[in-house]
C-alpha cells in the first residue's frame, strides 16, 4: 500500500489562448458526470484531479501576472508512475488541454518524453500539504466500501437481534470469508511501509532538531518579535470589498452536487521580509503539524478535509490555497470559524487583505461577517473537478477502514460492540495524538478576549 | 444586553399566537405604489407588545424584494440586504439544489413562487381568536386593498388540528428556541443571541448583521431608529427578521403505509406496536410528543412536554434512543456534534444554526381524532394537506439553508451513509443511491429500511422580510420627499 502525493502543475498560457484554454476546459456543471478529455477515472491511483485557469492578475506592486493553467491530483505513490501516465495514457488530453500553454512541445513534438519534459517543468512543489490519513490508497478506500455495502446487504437478510455479539462478529466473519471477492479483507490492511516510516522519522527528528535551535533566540527575541508583529497587524489593510454577486453566484453554481465540494483561494503575500520570514515559519510548521500531529482524520477539529495543499506561486508573490472536503462551502466555512479558526488565522493572515488578526492566532476568521466577505473575494473557479468516491465523506472512509480492520484480530466484547455499531453509525474517528488534543484543547476563546 | 423593542419587532417574530386559533395568509401585489405607501403609513399592525388575555386579532407584514423595489425603495439601499433574500429561494439552480427544490418539489410545478406564478410582493399574515374573529380581519382587509393599491395573487388558509398535532400525528411545536434577554425562564444552552432572529442586535459570533442602513438625508422624517453599529445612519433592519415560507404538502398515507410494512418486515420487530414504533423512531418524539431520549421503549404521555434534553449528555451517544438520523435529532442535534459532543463547546456551534419556527398546518386532519391508528385505518384520500413552514432568522445561509442542507438533506450527517431525513429528505441522492435509508442504531447490531420515498413535497415557498413596525412606517414615507 502506498502514501499519498500532492502533484501541481502550473503553466503560464500564451497571451490570447486564455479564452480557448476555458472553452476546453468549460465548467464543473458541464461535465458533471464525467469530462472526456482526460480520462481521470481510467489513470490508476488517483484521488483527486482538477484544472484551475488563474487569470491574468496584478501584483501588489503592480506587475502584471500571466494568466495561468493548473493541474493539480492527489495520487498514490509513485509520483513518477502517475507523471508517466499522464504523459502516456492521458496524453492526447494532456495536448488538447495544455497547447495552449506557454513552452508546450509543438504539435510535431508530443511524444510521452516531451510531455514528460514539460510538466516536470512546471511542477510546483506544495509549501504544505494535509492529508486526511496517509497510508490509504484510492483502491483500499473503494474495495472497503463495496465491503461495507455487502456487510450490510447481509445484515439486512436475517434476524440478528437474538446474536450475541460475539456470535454476530463470527457469522460476519464466516459471510466475508465465504466470499471469494471479499476474503481478501480477513487480512488487516498493510502498515505503512518501512522505509517510508523512517523517512518519516528522519523528517521529524530534523524538524525538531530546528525548532530546538530555533527556540533560544526566538524566546530571547519574543518581546522584538511581537512588537514587529503587532506594529504589523495594526499596519495591515483588510480587504473589505465584496465579490460581486455574479462571481459569487458563479462560484456556488459548481457546488454540491456530491457530498464533495472543493476550493481554491489564491492571493499576495503581505509584503516586506518580517511577512516573509513568518509566512515561511509558519508553512513550514504547518507542513510539519499535517505530517506529524494532525495525521489521524482531524486538521486542528477540521475532520471533513480529503486532502489540502498550499502551493506559493509566481516566484513567490502569490499562494495559493486548495482542498477537497465534505460538505457545503457555507458549512466549510463554519467550521474555519468555529473549530479552528487560530491555526487558519496564523496561515492565511500572511496573505493580503485577510481581516485584521491580533497577536497571530486572535481576531481574523473569528470576524465572521469580514471573513465571508472576503474568502469569494479570493476564490477561483476549479473548472474540472475529478473525485474517485465522491460519495463517501471522510468519516465514511474511515469507518469502513475500521470494519475491515475489525474482521481480522482478537477483541473483547466491549471492542465488538463498538465495532458492531460501526455498520449502523459512523461517527466514532480515530482519538488523535497527544500534541494534537493538547493544541485542541487551548481556550482559544477565552486567551483571545485579552488579545485586543 | 439590551432589551427587545418589542414594540417595533412584529408579534409573529416573538410569538406563535397560540391563543390566536384562525390564521390565513394573503399574498398580494403592489399595484399602484403611491396607495400602498399612504396606506402602509396608517394602517395598523400588531407588535409583540401585546396582552394574549384581551387580544382576539393580529396582523403582520412582509415583503419580497420586488415589493420593496416597487414601493421605491433604491437599488444602493437594497443591495445591502441578505444576499439570499434578494435571489429569492428560487433564484438560482445550486439553491434549489440544497434545498431539494428538485424533481417533483421543483418551483415549476409550485403553486406560489415559482417562476410559472404571479410574483408576490406583500406577505399579510393574519390571524384571530376564532373562525369569527378571523372572517372579520379578512374582510376588513380585503375592504381596504383597493384602496392600499394591493391585489390578491392567493389566499393560504390553515387549519388548527385537535392536541397540537401535525398531520402525520405527531404532536409539534414542543422544543421552543429561546432569546437571551427575552424569555427570562430559558435555560442557557437553549437561549440564543437575539441577532440570531431580529436585525440590530449581537448576533451568536457577537456581531451585528448586515442589513440596510439609511443615510440621514434618506430618512428626512427621522423615522428610523439610528444604527447601534453606525449612529450615523439610520437602520432599515432594526427590529425586522427573514421570514422563510414553504408549503410543505404532507402525504399522510403514503407514510403511514410505507412505515406499517417496512415494520411488519424488520426482523427482530414482532409487535402490534411497531409501526407506531419505528415511526416514532423516525420522528425522535412518540405521537404524544415526549421524546425517545426520556422514553426509549414506550410511550409516556405523561411527559409529552419534555424538552429539557441532550443527546451525549442524556446518555444516548450512539442513537439507541433517538436514532441519529431522527427528525429532531436532525433538526436540533443540541449537544450531539463536534467539536467534543456532550461538550459546552458542541452547544455553542449548535446555536449558530438555528431559527424561530412560527408555522401553521393547513388541509383537514385524514382522521379527527389525530391518534395514530384512526390515521391508519382511515383512508387519505390525497387532499391537500401539509404544513405552512415559516421561520424567522437573520441569516438565511448560515441558519435556516444550512440546517436544511448540511443537517436535513445530508445523507452523511453525523457519520450516516445514506439517510436523509426520513420526513422532510429530499431523496437527493447524493449517496449515489436514489430513495432514502432510515437506520435504526440497535444492539447487537442496527436494523434499517430503505428505498423511502420522498413523504413530504414543496408546493410553494418565498423569502420575505418582514420588518420593524417603524421601518413599515418608513416604506410608507418613500415617495414624500
Amino acid at each position: 500500500m502506498p502514501y499519498q502525493e500532492a502533484l501541481t502543475i502550473v503553466a503560464p498560457i500564451r497571451p490570447g489562448e486564455v479564452d480557448a484554454v476555458k472553452r476546453v476546459l468549460g465548467t464543473i456543471p458541464d461535465h458533471i458526470d464525467a469530462w472526456d478529455v482526460i480520462p481521470f477515472d481510467r489513470l490508476p491511483r488517483l484521488h483527486f484531479a482538477r484544472l484551475v485557469v488563474f487569470d491574468e492578475a496584478t501584483d501588489l506592486d503592480g506587475q502584471t501576472i500571466a494568466a495561468q493553467l493548473a493541474l493539480m491530483t492527489n495520487v498514490d505513490a509513485p509520483l513518477d508512475a502517475h507523471l508517466n501516465d499522464l504523459a502516456g495514457t492521458a496524453g492526447a488530453g494532456l495536448d488538447t488541454v495544455f497547447g495552449g500553454c506557454a513552452g508546450y512541445p509543438d504539435e510535431s513534438h508530443r511524444t510521452p518524453a516531451e510531455r514528460l519534459r514539460f510538466l516536470q517543468r512546471y511542477t510546483h512543489d506544495a509549501a504544505a500539504f494535509y492529508v486526511n490519513r496517509q497510508w490509504r490508497s484510492v483502491d483500499q478506500i473503494r474495495n472497503e466500501e463495496t465491503l461495507r455495502r455487502e456487510i450490510g446487504t447481509f445484515l439486512d437478510s436475517a434476524d440478528f437481534s437474538h446474536h450475541s455479539a460475539d456470535a454476530l462478529r463470527k457469522a460476519i466473519r464466516d459471510f466475508v470469508g465465504g466470499r471469494a471477492d471479499l476474503r481478501w479483507a480477513l487480512e488487516p490492511a498493510e502498515p505503512p511501509g518501512l522505509g517510508w516510516r523512517i523517512r518519516n522519522l528522519l523528517h521529524l527528528i530534523e524538524h525538531v532538531g530546528i525548532a530546538l535551535l530555533l527556540l533560544p533566540p526566538a524566546i530571547l527575541l519574543a518581546p522584538i518579535l511581537l512588537a514587529l508583529l503587532r506594529s504589523h497587524e495594526r499596519a495591515d489593510v483588510p480587504d473589505t470589498s465584496a465579490a460581486p454577486a455574479e462571481s459569487i453566484d458563479r462560484l456556488r453554481a459548481d457546488e454540491d452536487f456530491w457530498v464533495h465540494n472543493q476550493v481554491v483561494a489564491a492571493g499576495a503575500f503581505k509584503p516586506g521580509l518580517f511577512r516573509q520570514v513568518v509566512t515561511t515559519v509558519i508553512l513550514r510548521t504547518t507542513d510539519f503539524a499535517c505530517r506529524h500531529i494532525y495525521n489521524r482524520g482531524s486538521l486542528s477539529g477540521l475532520n471533513t478535509i480529503h486532502f489540502a495543499r498550499w502551493v506559493a506561486m509566481d516566484e513567490g508573490r502569490r499562494m495559493f490555497f486548495s482542498s477537497n472536503y465534505d460538505g457545503s462551502l457555507e458549512s466549510y466555512m463554519n467550521d474555519f470559524i468555529d473549530k479552528a479558526a487560530w491555526g487558519l488565522n496564523a496561515i492565511f493572515s500572511n496573505g493580503d487583505g485577510f481581516p485584521r488578526t491580533s497577536f497571530l492566532f486572535c481576531g481574523g476568521i473569528r470576524d465572521e461577517k469580514a471573513y465571508k466577505r472576503f474568502l469569494p473575494t479570493r476564490q477561483v473557479q476549479s473548472r474540472v473537478w475529478y473525485s474517485a468516491y465522491p460519495y463517501l465523506t471522510t468519516k465514511n472512509v474511515a469507518n469502513n477502514a475500521a470494519i475491515r480492520a475489525g474482521l481480522s484480530g482478537q477483541m473483547n466484547a466491549d471492542e465488538t460492540r463498538t465495532w458492531l455499531r460501526r455498520f449502523g453509525l459512523g461517527n466514532q474517528l480515530p482519538a488523535s495524538g497527544l500534541v494534537a488534543r493538547i493544541l485542541d484543547s487551548v481556550p482559544w476563546d477565552r486567551l483571545c478576549r485579552f488579545s485586543k | 444586553m439590551p432589551l427587545l423593542e418589542i414594540d417595533d419587532i412584529q408579534g409573529i417574530i416573538l410569538f406563535g399566537y397560540g391563543r390566536l386559533r384562525s390564521a390565513c395568509y394573503l399574498l398580494l401585489q403592489i399595484a399602484e405604489p403611491v396607495a400602498s405607501r399612504a396606506w402602509l403609513k396608517t394602517a395598523e399592525f400588531s407588535s409583540a407588545h401585546f396582552d394574549p388575555n384581551t387580544t382576539d386579532r393580529a396582523v403582520n407584514i412582509a415583503f419580497t424584494p420586488a415589493g420593496l423595489s416597487r414601493l421605491g425603495l433604491n437599488d444602493a439601499v437594497m443591495a445591502d440586504f441578505a444576499g439570499e433574500f434578494l435571489q429569492g429561494m428560487t433564484g438560482t439552480s445550486h439553491r434549489q439544489r440544497t434545498l431539494g427544490d428538485v424533481g417533483d418539489s421543483s418551483p415549476d410545478g409550485w403553486s406560489w413562487g415559482g417562476p410559472r406564478n404571479p410574483e408576490p410582493h406583500v406577505l399579510l399574515m393574519l390571524f384571530g381568536r376564532d373562525d369569527t374573529v378571523l372572517a372579520a380581519v379578512v374582510q376588513d382587509l380585503e375592504a381596504a386593498l383597493p384602496r392600499a393599491g394591493l391585489s390578491l395573487i392567493a389566499r393560504l388558509d390553515t387549519s388548527w388540528l385537535p392536541k397540537q398535532r401535525e398531520h402525520f400525528g405527531f404532536r409539534d411545536g414542543v422544543s421552543r428556541t429561546d432569546i437571551d434577554g427575552f424569555h427570562t425562564d430559558a435555560r442557557p444552552e437553549n437561549s440564543i443571541a437575539p441577532g440570531e432572529f431580529i436585525l440590530g442586535y449581537l448576533n451568536a459570533y457577537g456581531q451585528y448583521t448586515q442589513r440596510p442602513l439609511v443615510a440621514p438625508e434618506g430618512d428626512p422624517q427621522g423615522l428610523l431608529a439610528a444604527a447601534p453599529d453606525d449612529p450615523n445612519r439610520r437602520d432599515l433592519g432594526m427590529n425586522g427578521s427573514y421570514l422563510v415560507f414553504r408549503q410543505l404538502r404532507q402525504h399522510v398515507g403514503a407514510f403511514w403505509k410505507y412505515v406499517d410494512e417496512q415494520a411488519k418486515r424488520i426482523p427482530g420487530i414482532v409487535d402490534p406496536n411497531a409501526t407506531v414504533r419505528l415511526a416514532s423512531k423516525m420522528i425522535g418524539r412518540w405521537p404524544s410528543g415526549t421524546p425517545l431520549v426520556v422514553a426509549p421503549t414506550v410511550d409516556d404521555p405523561a411527559r409529552c412536554d419534555e424538552n429539557e434534553f441532550f443527546y451525549y449528555r442524556s446518555d444516548d451517544p450512539h442513537g439507541l434512543k433517538c436514532p441519529i438520523g431522527a427528525h429532531i435529532r436532525r433538526a436540533n442535534p443540541r449537544d450531539a456534534l463536534d467539536p467534543e459532543p456532550g461538550s459546552d463547546r458542541s452547544i455553542d456551534v449548535g446555536k449558530r444554526h438555528r431559527v424561530l419556527r412560527r408555522g401553521r398546518t393547513y388541509g383537514p386532519a385524514v382522521a379527527e381524532s389525530m391518534e395514530v391508528p384512526d390515521i391508519l385505518a382511515a383512508a387519505d384520500t390525497g387532499g391537500d394537506r401539509g404544513l405552512h413552514f415559516i421561520c424567522f432568522n437573520t441569516q438565511i445561509g448560515r441558519q435556516f439553508e444550512f440546517i436544511q442542507h448540511t443537517w436535513l438533506n445530508n445523507p452523511k450527517f453525523d457519520g450516516l451513509y445514506e439517510d436523509d431525513d426520513p420526513l422532510v429528505g429530499d431523496r437527493g441522492g447524493s449517496h449515489g443511491k436514489p430513495g432514502g435509508t432510515f437506520t435504526v442504531q440497535a444492539e447487537p447490531v442496527r436494523t434499517r429500511v430503505t428505498g423511502m420515498p420522498r413523504f413530504t413535497r414543496v408546493r410553494g415557498g418565498g423569502y420575505f422580510f418582514m420588518p420593524g413596525i417603524r421601518a413599515v412606517r418608513f416604506l410608507g414615507s418613500l415617495g414624500s420627499r
